[in-house]
């Protein structure tokens, strides 16, 4: 799925996308709102990442919601309808809704995080802050190369260690534990002292000269801009519904919101159409297509 | 004086950060935010308190060598777990973060710290930990340094290893434990707060372990390793 | 004009009595390919970083060095950075970040270039090196010869006059060598880049190369065209001549008339000249001896199958192997035949899907807890420093003497020091000795276990000439002694010199093995140079010097020198 529908699109609309959902996600608790950012999460993330995320959904995320409903009502005693009393502390019903509330919320950003770290790739983040934070980009970038070379030459020196009988594999946790430590020390000394080169590489290309530029392989076309542009209008029109407190249901001490009116459905639509941008996009790549193939 | 310039710069955000900043947000939690005020508050807090140590860095231009020097750190901090592929819950990013910060300063541990924590996330999946991560390694990082640098932390085996210890127990199940309940529940109350500990509680003590471990083990050859690549290369010298 | 020239050139490391470069002058004209040649330590890659100047070592210096008639020291950091382009020995060190189109774009970032510039220059510079299908690749996803054209493409992206390359082939396997070593010619010759390389492979470089200059001592020795060079060099008996191509080496020794034959095409004409009309009447030294039979085996494999994964393939297929004790065993191939895999099967590391291996008598399987190290059988590494932990070598070598008392201790190390040639270097960090140097001091910490079987995976990698003859006397003297040697290799030219029996790997089992001779007149492309000039005239002629002593047999006498 990467690079197909929303992926493809440039990492500025990526990522203004899921820094929005999630914090609206983390923010709202409106069970309507809370309704939309769950659903479209999770279908997002089937999309992305097909059965495996129900899977996880089921034997990771459901236990830790679980959870979370529970503790509420366990520890906030807030809330003026008492359902029953445990140890002389009284189990309110606002508690129990809240507590189902953020298990909800706990679980959308949870998805949420999913997505993104299947749509927002290193190099996307690379190519977004390149610019405003160059030396850190580049140290990331270069801890991104280092991180899989040192995972190889761990395995380089487990398998020497093995070959002069000391396997990493036997003996107790203690025994393993030391050569673990052993293998590690090796591990240090040699990226140490070979590091020297890698800095030698860098000079020899001229780092360190003033006026650094950062280049990258996205460009920004018309089609993001009309993106950006697009998700710039959700984000205004459900950012003024909060304000106006459509978002807002108050839990303590008793459960109550506003009315829903007209304007509660505006901001609703907004916010689905927000949450559901990345799969509209999808489709109508997949139409597109579709065309293209019916000219030929 | 590029000293002074630092110096002055670091003041004025700082300055910026208690006088404008932090309580800005404290407001808009308290009268905005309602339900989930602790949580942004919180949140935002912690961005704060890294964005300079990261400004900092990007406005000193590294050099080459310094910047492939941390790179090697974070990446073993991170990879180093593959040497344990056998015991799996040991992750070495504490004791690697710790010996950084005695040995390159606590600008550098602070970094190391937060760089390893956003990478080993990269591997393993972002989500609303990575920042409350960043801090809780970073902030071990700085300290150690720091306290190196005061002379108030030795850097034998032992206080080494005791400081690891304290400052996984302490810094990182101190704050990861209440921040995961934050996420789910909409105020601290001393019980959730305890049991979050108690719950954690386990998994901290093994953390504190392996790193009180590590440091006895690895806490003299690693020092000597870094020494050696410094004075071979004369690489970094932070001033302090 | 010339684009470099260095005028008498001295130079000294801090605190070292005697200079690492001693008046060396030298010119590289615009466009030209110089091959830079000498043994471990003679300064070579010292007078590479001098033309670099973001590289130079700090020390004591005098001497000029200029740029296209500029002196280098008045270019600016920007201007030498883009002009100068340097290419290191190792692939993996030099990439520094993690995406290909990144690496590509790295230098062309430090000069400020505007992203559009970049973006055109990137696609050349892929276009050109056919980077395309591993374009946007990780990094860590290369072999390693990808590796080392990626770092050759982005040096070439900031479009330098002049091309420094210190030894860019020594971590490659011979395919990838050779392949990378046509790019720099192409380099050379399709965009006049004058090129100045340092090499130990020098049988492929040297053809190549307008102008050989050999350093000796910090000082240069020969300086002139590939035969000349060759030739001045065997006049003074020098050991370097023993690293210039096959053909060059076996024309000089015969006296063949100027020019001297470079490659292996013009080395067979060149024989087929010696003898026209009267073909040779001995073609054969002598009978092979007959196979010894009866030797005790060290190592026997029978009827074995691997693989990694349940449903995945066959990394080993029926392969049977007895290795008889005392003998240097070499096993070749190309990279992926699965020889790394064969050697986890005799350490026990991987265990066979079905089939059996002994080592020496029992069976791996049934030695128990590490017993199988224990004076049994130990290997050697790819990479020397995958063994090093310490501050110094002696520290590291003690390591493996934790059990054995003090003094008895200090004495095998002295012993094994002795035997691997590192008496000196023992209280040298691992890491301040040249690759040879490295890989004999992990040698010393693998004898140590005193090993019965030795395994060594492609032990001359990296390797010049000058330390594989150290090796490989090594490797004989421990056979002497009884044990027994199996090592893994590329190295044709080796395996053919020093192996008593050499067996060909390919598809995950032995396609043919015999004695050398045998081994390597039966095939036709994998054999030495010297056998592909002379097989159709000799048989099972596979060294120079059974070539150079079968045309003596015959009357090639030395007429006139050239």
């Amino acid at each position: 799925m990467a690079n197909y529908g929303f992926s493809s699109y440039h990492p500025a609309v990526n990522f203004l996308f899921f820094a929005a959902v999630l914090l609206f996600s983390m923010f709202f608790l409106h069970p309507v709102l809370l309704g939309i950012s769950f659903f479209s999460a999770l279908a997002y993330a089937v999309r992305l990442n097909g059965w495996r995320t129900l899977r996880f959904c089921l034997t990771a995320l459901l236990p830790m919601a679980v959870l979370v409903a529970f503790l509420n009502p366990a520890f906030n005693h807030d809330g003026v309808t008492v359902l029953v009393y445990v140890n002389d502390n009284p189990i309110t019903l606002e508690s129990v809704c809240y507590g189902l509330a953020a298990a909800v919320l706990f679980s959308s950003v949870i998805l949420w995080f999913s997505c993104y770290n299947a749509v927002m790739t290193s190099d996307k983040f690379l190519h977004l802050f390149g610019r405003v934070l160059p030396s850190l980009s580049l140290l990331f970038s270069m801890c991104l190369r280092f991180v899989p070379r040192f995972k190889g030459q761990t395995k380089v020196i487990a398998q020497a260690q093995r070959g002069i009988g000391l396997d990493p594999g036997e003996g107790g946790p203690l025994r393993r534990a030391k050569k673990g430590m052993h293998i590690l020390s090796i591990l240090t000394t040699w990226a140490l002292e070979n590091a020297v080169d890698t800095a030698d590489s860098m000079k020899a290309r001229g780092y360190g000269l003033k006026g650094r530029t950062s280049f990258s392989l996205y460009r920004f076309g018309r089609r993001d801009r009309a993106a950006l542009l697009f998700l710039l209008a959700l984000v205004v029109l459900v950012g003024w519904g909060a304000l106006l407190g459509e978002a807002t249901l108050q839990y303590f001490p008793r459960l109550s919101g506003k009315e829903i009116t007209g304007r509660s459905l505006v901001l609703y639509g907004g916010y689905a159409l927000l949450c559901l941008t990345p799969l509209i996009l999808d489709a109508k790549e997949a139409v597109a297509w579709r065309r293209s193939q019916w000219k030929s | 004086m590029p000293q002074k310039r630092r110096i002055s710069l670091r003041t004025l955000l700082s300055l910026f950060l208690v006088l404008v900043l932090i309580p800005a947000t404290i407001l808009l939690g308290v009268f905005v935010l309602q339900d989930r005020a602790y949580y942004f508050i919180s949140l935002l807090l912690i961005v704060y308190t890294m964005l300079p140590f990261l400004l900092l860095f990007e406005k000193r231009k590294p050099q080459a060598r310094e910047l492939v020097v941390v790179a090697v750190l974070c990446a073993i901090a991170v990879a180093g777990r593959a040497a344990f592929f056998m015991i799996p819950q040991v992750k070495p990013v504490m004791a690697v973060v710790i010996i950084t910060g005695v040995a390159l300063g606590p600008q550098a541990g602070f970094l190391t710290g937060a760089v390893s924590a956003f990478v080993s996330n990269f591997f393993f999946g972002q989500g609303p930990w990575t920042p409350w991560q960043m801090f809780c390694f970073g902030i071990a990082g700085f300290l150690a340094g720091l306290l190196f640098r005061k002379g108030r932390l030795r850097a034998g085996r032992v206080s080494l290893s005791v400081f690891g210890g304290l400052a996984t127990l302490v810094i990182y199940g101190g704050i990861m434990n209440p921040a995961s309940l934050l996420m789910g529940s909409a105020k601290l109350t001393w019980g959730a707060v305890v049991t979050s500990y108690a719950a954690g509680l386990p998994m901290d003590l093994i953390h504190a372990a392996s790193t009180v471990v590590f440091l006895l083990v690895l806490a003299k050859p690693m020092l000597e390793k870094l020494t050696r690549i410094q004075v071979k290369y004369g690489l970094l010298r932070e001033s302090s | 004009m010339a684009a470099v020239t260095v005028e008498k050139l001295t130079f000294s490391y801090p605190q070292r009595e005697t200079p690492a470069l001693r008046q060396v002058s030298l010119s590289v004209e615009e466009g030209e390919f110089l091959v830079l040649c000498g043994k471990s330590g003679c300064g070579k890659t010292t007078l590479l970083r001098h033309l670099k100047p973001a590289l130079t070592p700090h020390g004591e210096r005098t001497g000029e060095i200029a740029l296209f008639g500029r002196p280098l020291s008045s270019l600016s950091a920007r201007e030498q950075a883009a002009r100068i382009g340097f290419v290191l020995q190792n692939p993996d060190n030099q990439l520094v970040t993690d995406k290909v189109w990144h690496e590509l774009a790295f230098g062309l970032e430090s000069l400020g270039m505007h992203p559009d510039v970049i973006r055109l220059r990137v696609a050349e510079m892929a276009s050109f090196f056919g980077i395309g299908p591993w374009f946007h690749k990780n990094v860590s996803d290369l072999s390693g010869g990808q590796k080392q054209l990626l770092n050759l493409a982005s040096i070439m992206a900031m479009q330098p006059e002049l091309l420094l390359l210190d030894e860019p082939t020594s971590q490659l396997d011979p395919i990838a060598a050779a392949e990378f070593l046509q790019t720099v010619r192409k380099i050379n010759r399709e965009l006049g880049v004058a090129v100045l390389l340092t090499e130990h492979r020098l049988e492929e470089a040297v053809p190549m190369a307008d102008r050989v200059v050999v350093m000796e001592e910090g000082a240069i020795l020969v300086d002139g065209p590939p035969r000349e060079a060759g030739e001045r060099l065997r006049e003074r008996g020098h050991g370097l001549f023993s690293s210039m191509p096959a053909p060059l080496q076996i024309g000089a020794a015969l006296h063949a008339p100027s020019p001297c034959p470079l490659t292996v095409r013009e080395g067979r004409r060149f024989l087929s000249g010696l003898f026209a009309g009267r073909p040779p009447e001995i073609v054969q030294l002598q009978e092979p001896a007959a196979q010894k039979k009866g030797g005790k085996a060290a190592v026997r494999l029978k009827d074995v199958w691997f693989r990694y994964e349940k449903n995945g393939p066959d990394v080993v297929k029926d392969l049977s192997l007895t290795v008889e004790e005392g003998s240097l065993f070499a096993v070749m191939g190309q990279n992926g035949a699965g020889k790394t895999t064969f050697l986890t099967l005799l350490t026990g590391q991987n265990r066979p899907v079905r089939g059996k291996v002994w080592v020496l008598d029992q069976e791996v399987g049934r030695y128990k807890g590490g017993a199988l190290f224990r004076r049994c059988l130990a290997m050697l590494p790819q990479n020397p420093q995958a063994l090093f932990v310490k501050k110094t070598i002696r520290e590291d070598l003690m390591e493996m003497l934790r059990e054995v008392p003090q003094r008895q201790a200090e004495e095998r190390l002295l012993q094994t020091a002795r035997l691997t040639r590192i008496e000196g270097l023992l209280d040298v960090h691992p890491y301040d000795v040249s690759g040879g140097e490295q890989q004999r001091a992990a040698l010393a910490k693998v004898l140590l276990l005193e090993p019965k079987v030795l395994l060594l995976d492609e032990p001359t990698k990296g390797l010049d000439n000058q330390y594989k003859e150290i090796l490989g006397g090594i490797l004989k003297d421990l056979c002497r002694q009884g044990a027994t040697v199996l090592l893994v290799s590329h190295d044709i030219e080796f395996c053919a010199r020093y192996a008593d029996q050499c067996a060909l790997f390919f598809d995950g089992t032995i396609v043919s093995r015999g004695e050398p001779r045998v081994f390597f007149s039966g095939n036709r492309f994998y054999t030495t140079a010297a056998n592909r000039m002379a097989r159709h005239l000799f048989r099972q002629a596979v060294t120079n010097e059974e070539v150079i002593a079968l045309c003596r047999k015959n009357g090639v006498s030395p007429c006139e020198p050239c």
